[in-house]
């Protein structure tokens, strides 16, 4: 008999307990005399606090500030570095930050007490946007040039190229904030149980709210017990952000006793959460005089917020991936984090890379004009294929399929007859992007910072307990890990449970981030199985583990950033096509063709979710996600009714293929997927609208009355 | 001591409590209760006190009386969707409001009596002449629409005054061209960036007699001019192109958007433009798209 | 300032005390336990809170409870016990409709108020449904194709 590909889609462990509704999430529960709790907030982007001026607080309610933080714990939320304060002390840095958090039992009571409280401010300037932040405005807070970080990497001399170059090509592409709308808002209860404390918190990293509150709390790891709670979406806005929930709630319940809750209204989840960073990307293309590419001067700077948190992560990410899919023979790509007093930017799917490949997406349809050519021709004589030197001097290590891919979506999109008969111009416009996204931890993260753990335990029942950190937040991790282990063990599916984790039980498999959950942590437990099988016929309980090891012979080097920085890469072909409104400019998007590579898909419908659920939030992001940030309110379009996601009626039904590439170092020759999906439908979109319009667009995103305004001064 | 909700059990409590307490209705609360929403588990706060007037009959119904159209200020945007009484634009914009389990809930008064400039149905409705019935202990009135949206959420609504119906007259003859069109910041479940609805009529001598349109989110008020309307009024519809200049400037005159200026003065343009020249051709069908 | 509202819910009576300003969703959610219909806005924009108010889909969060005395209210813990809710549970999980699952009641419920008036809908008239509904993880099409999915199979129950 043959087996049935692992592919095949089986029904989500988790699908009808959330479609009928008995799935709890955090806000569902009650807890025995558990409190309320509000964040007050910074209401300026920069200054110093002179004075807090309280109402009367009736019994039974707190103001807890970093005065109550334990003796010996520091006022810090340990992300990436220590340099995250859990509550603004002395100044402030950006509007919304934590000054405090209202605890007691009744919800009116703490809006009004919030309410009554003054705060007066020496106001500083604030920057908000990239060049104010470049330009030190209002003095720098950050060393003396306002940068998180500002590194450089070469693949041979570009000065030489650019200097012998028959023409130059400067282009400037900008993106702009985004914000994740996870339908659930950011939420958590903490409490004590003896002396240890429990957090349960929706999020997608539990060991890492573990580590940032660790030192706040002054407690050994073992002292803070984190249970992560069904997760209603995250999209990396809740990679680092529930620490912000975590450390005032810590510092609560150590003086209060009693359980406290802390869950976001929309608005607070709008404009006080962390946000995509917003980009600015130059480049200098080096063009000799038959139109050849030699080489790209590329020039990133990501607009931080007013702390680090990931930021220089999340830009490396950026730097690696800003020559898109081509292999470019030269390139000099520069990457700077700048600190602005705007909300911190943190991960949102994608994590760094979506801004770069849409700048490059978009460049290269400009270069294509300029020389007169169809974009697909210029982009196709540059694909990356295997054994071509990326921009870090390492190597592409897959089979590039990306002919192939393209050859599904030109198929299934009649792209080349629709661009060749839908004039520039003409209210008609298909466009086509290609895009790629690294595999798990850049470089040999996964090595040297995460060190990952999977364990196994077949309990006295028979049932075998997946025992990982890595958590379900929508995604279908859940339905894939359990996928994996059933079938290596050989057993039913109902055999193989896998609860949401809970620090104190199950192994650190790393944070569920760059999506290398499936790739890395699927790995793990295929081979946990595979021992696990071996033993299969001793009696009683069995556990099994295993340790991440890095595959030999991909070279890294963290300090020079030189060599492969990723192993392997999903890859993405997506085709949009449009039509532009001649009397209101609306664009109605027609049709969306994409083709994946994710290595082997683990179940066909979780990986079809999403890519179609990825490609939708990206075109959001290009077409309607218009965020704004001014000095004197923050974020303005704080609402759902003013942050415009798109609906069942704004995108047509989509055309998705796989292409089946299997990776050797992946479980079953799975492929991280879950950002690449979003790293390309983008530029499609907007290489599509240029093309009805007849005009470059430079800027996302593009509502209709930017495009009129656009139209009428040219790009 | 003093309520601050009521739930009335007829027209004359309703009306009694609003003279005595000035308690202001909730219809659907669609408008009300979101903008004085205070979070999850706090019940919202009104700075004057509320009555429910959402099980109130006297509000409900949609009827045809000396041949102009009636409808109940208490009716929500899907029983105005629905009914074949109610002029084509009105339902237009009735079924574009929102999504189904917005027009399930929001009433045509709570719509007009908000005076939000971004509401949608005032607009086909200034368009169409509508007239308001309000009723007070003291006795009933009619106002025009048009009297009634003074400013920004600014009606001519007295302390006292209840809504209670919406009163559109017969168009004779009937529009030989109607246009409506919603501009929403998405294409469902959505505010209007700009909307347009227009008319004209053209006798079998093929001269306009009559000529209508109004714009919604185009200034602090509902935009309609009959000076500007009657450029177009009186002329063969074969000279509308050499009128259309001047026409487009005067009316451009009656718009004052404060954000998005371009954006709402070029796509009106094009939009009337568009409506105008394609009635030019007399085509068939009377919706033109 | 709290007064008795009588309603149905579910097809039992039920009688609340409380303030009839209060949402009709904290009730149902804090008094009631009714925890299947959820809250992801607060103001009537992403319909994760919507219910059935005497069949029509409604928004629970702009509901002031004064405007529910006398009404049949069906939340999902109605609707999953009833053979339409099973089907419709049934091809939400076959279909993969479901991701983070925070909009999918919400959905369940538009599902629902849709099919009843239209129990063979296109898609467009599916996603027209289904509109009012936001839904961040799956692009919507999987949700589409699972309603169409219960309509096929539930031949006759709407
Ligand atoms: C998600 C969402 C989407 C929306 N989309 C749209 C849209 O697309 N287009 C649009 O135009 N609006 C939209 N709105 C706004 C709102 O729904 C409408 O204005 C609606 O028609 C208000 O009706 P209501 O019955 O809910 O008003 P309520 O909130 O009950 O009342 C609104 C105002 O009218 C007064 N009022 C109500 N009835 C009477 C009466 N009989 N006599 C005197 N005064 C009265 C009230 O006192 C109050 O001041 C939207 C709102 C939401 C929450
Ligand atoms: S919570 Fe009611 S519509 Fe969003
Ligand atoms: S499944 Fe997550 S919002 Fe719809």
């Amino acid at each position: 008999m043959r087996e049935t590909p692992i592919g095949t889609p089986i029904r989500r462990l988790d699908a009808i307990s959330k479609a009928s509704g008995t799935q709890m999430y955090l806000s569902d529960y009650r807890f025995d005399g558990m409190l309320y709790s509000r964040m007050v907030r910074s209401t300026v982007a920069r200054g110093r606090i002179a004075a807090i001026n309280m109402p009367p607080l009736p019994d039974g309610y707190y103001f807890i500030t970093h005065k109550d933080i334990p003796e010996g714990g520091v006022n810090e939320l340990y992300m990436i570095k220590k340099d995250y304060r859990c509550f603004a002390e002395g100044d402030v840095r950006y509007i919304g930050e934590t000054i405090g958090l209202l605890v007691g039992p009744d919800r009116g009571v703490l809006l009004d007490l919030e309410q009554g409280i003054v705060i007066e401010y020496e106001e500083g300037v604030p920057s908000i946007s990239i060049e104010e932040g470049l330009a030190c405005k209002g003095g720098p807070f950050v060393g003396d040039r306002n940068l998180f970080c500002d590194f450089t990497i070469d693949k041979g001399n570009i000065d030489e190229v650019l200097a012998k170059a028959y023409r130059v090509v400067e282009d400037e592409i900008n993106t702009g904030w985004q914000e994740h709308v996870h339908l659930e808002t950011n939420a958590a209860v903490a409490e004590k149980e003896g002396d240890k404390f429990i957090i349960n918190i929706s999020c997608q990293c539990p060991f890492y709210v573990r580590k940032s509150v660790a030192g706040l709390m002054n407690r050994p790891f073992e002292d803070i017990i984190v249970r992560q709670t069904t997760t209603g979406g995250a999209f990396g806005g809740k990679e680092h952000f529930p620490d912000i929930l975590a450390g005032p709630l810590l510092v609560a319940v150590n003086k209060i006793g009693k359980p406290i809750q802390l869950v976001f209204d929309r608005h607070e989840d709008g404009a006080f959460s962390v946000k995509r960073h917003p980009s600015r990307t130059r480049f200098k293309t080096a063009l000799d005089k038959d139109g050849n590419i030699l080489g790209m001067d590329i020039d990133v700077v990501y607009n931080a917020g007013a702390y680090e948190s990931c930021s220089y992560v999340v830009l490396q990410r950026g730097v690696f991936h800003a020559a898109g899919v081509y292999t470019i023979p030269v390139t000099r790509v520069r990457g700077r984090a700048v600190a602005t007093n705007t909300f911190p930017s943190d991960a949102f799917r994608g994590f760094g890379a979506p801004q770069t490949l849409f700048a490059i997406e978009v460049h290269m349809c400009h270069l294509a004009n300029e020389l007169g050519i169809d974009p697909l021709e210029l982009k196709k004589r540059y694909f990356n294929k295997k054994g071509d030197i990326t921009v870090t001097n390492g190597h592409i290590n897959d089979t590039v399929v990306l002919s192939e891919m393209l050859q599904q979506v030109m198929e299934a999109s009649g792209y080349a007859q629709k661009a060749a008969t839908y004039k520039p111009g003409s209210g008609k416009g298909i466009g086509i992007s290609f895009y790629n996204h690294g595999g798990a931890f850049t470089g040999n993260g996964e090595q040297m910072i995460i060190k990952a753990k999977a364990k196994l335990h077949r309990r006295a029942d028979g049932i075998v307990a997946i025992l990982v950190g890595s958590t379900e937040m929508g995604q279908g991790l859940q339905t894939a890990l359990a996928k994996i282990v059933a079938r290596v063990l050989d057993v039913d599916q109902d055999r193989v449970v896998y609860d949401n984790p809970d620090t104190s039980c199950v192994a650190d498999s790393g944070p569920t981030v760059a999506s290398r959950s499936t790739m890395i942590v699927g790995k793990l437990l295929e081979r946990a199985a595979l021992e696990m099988k071996e033993r299969w016929e001793e009696p009683g309980e069995i556990i099994t583990q295993a340790e991440y090891q890095h595959p030999e012979g991909y070279p890294w080097d963290q300090s020079t950033f030189q060599g492969d920085a990723y192993i392997t890469y999903g890859w993405g072909v997506c085709a949009v096509e449009v039509e532009v409104d001649p009397l209101t400019r609306e664009v109605i998007t027609k049709g969306v063709w994409s083709s994946h590579d994710v290595g082997v898909p683990i179940d066909e419908l979780v990986v079809k979710g999403q890519i179609h659920g990825g490609i939708i939030q990206s075109l959001g992001y290009a077409a309607m996600e218009k965020l704004e940030n001014t000095a004197k309110k923050g974020f303005k379009q704080v609402g759902l009714s003013d942050y415009i996601i798109p609906t069942s009626m704004d995108f047509p039904a989509q055309t998705a293929t796989l292409v089946h590439n299997p990776y050797p170092y992946g479980p079953f020759g799975a492929k991280g997927m879950g950002e690449l999906v979003f790293n390309g439908a983008s530029a499609a979109f907007i290489d599509a609208v240029s093309r009805a319009v007849d005009t470059e667009i430079r800027s996302i995103p593009i509502p209709p009355e930017t495009l009129t305004e656009l139209m009428k001064h040219g790009a | 001591m003093v309520e601050t909700s009521y739930i009335p059990k007829d027209l004359e409590e309703a009306l009694r409590l609003r003279k005595e307490t000035g308690a202001k209705p909730i219809a659907g609360g669609t408008d009300l209760m979101v903008a004085h929403r205070r979070g999850t588990g706090v019940v919202p706060k009104f700075p004057w006190p509320v009555m429910i007037v959402s099980q109130l009959a006297v509000f409900k119904g949609i009827r045809l009386e000396d041949g102009e159209v009636s409808i109940g200020a208490g009716c929500t945007c899907h029983e105005i969707e629905v009914s074949e009484l109610v002029p084509w634009p009105v339902r237009m914009a009735a079924s574009l409001m929102g999504a189904q389990s917005l027009r399930n809930l929001a009433t045509i008064g709570g719509n007009v009596c908000n005076a939000s400039p971004k509401a949608d149905l005032p607009v086909p409705l200034l368009m169409l002449d509508a007239r308001l019935e309000l009723a007070s202990v003291s006795g009933i009135r009619q106002i025009s629409l048009n009297d009634f949206l003074v400013g920004p959420k600014k009606t001519a609504l007295r302390d006292d005054e209840l809504l209670m119906r919406v009163i559109i007259p017969a168009v004779n003859p009937a529009f030989t061209y109607l246009w409506y069109r919603k501009i929403g910041t998405r294409r469902a479940n959505a505010i209007s960036k700009l909307s347009l609805c227009a008319a004209i009529t053209i006798d079998t001598e093929g001269m306009v007699t009559d000529f209508r349109s109004a714009s919604g989110a185009a200034g602090p008020r509902i935009a309609r001019n009959r000076m500007v309307e009657e450029m177009l009024i009186g002329i063969p519809i074969t000279d509308i192109e050499e009128r259309l200049p001047a026409f487009l400037d005067a009316y451009d005159g009656i718009l004052a958007p404060q954000a998005m200026p371009e954006y709402r003065r070029s796509s009106t343009r094009r939009m009337l433009e568009h409506f105008l020249r394609t009635a030019v051709t007399r085509p068939a069908h009377g919706i033109i798209e | 300032m709290v007064r008795e509202i009588q309603f149905r819910l579910n097809g039992k009576d039920v009688s609340v005390i409380c303030d009839p300003l209060k949402r009709l969703l904290d009730v149902l959610r804090e008094d009631l336990g009714m925890v299947g219909t959820k809250e992801a806005c607060g103001e009537g924009e992403c319909g994760a809170c919507s219910v059935l108010r005497d069949g029509a889909i409604v928004t629970t969060c702009m509901i002031p409870m004064g405007a529910v005395q006398g009404c049949e209210i069906t939340t999902i813990e109605g609707l999953r016990e009833t053979e339409r809710g099973k089907c419709l549970i049934e091809a939400f999980a076959d279909g993969g409709a479901v991701q983070c699952g925070f909009c999918i009641p919400g959905m369940v419920i538009a599902a629902e108020s849709l099919l009843a008036s239209n129990p063979h809908p296109t898609n467009e008239q599916i996603r027209h449904g289904i509109s009012g509904n936001l839904c961040r993880c799956t692009g919507y099409d999987l949700i589409v194709d699972s309603i169409r999915l219960a309509s096929e199979r539930g031949n006759g129950l709407w």
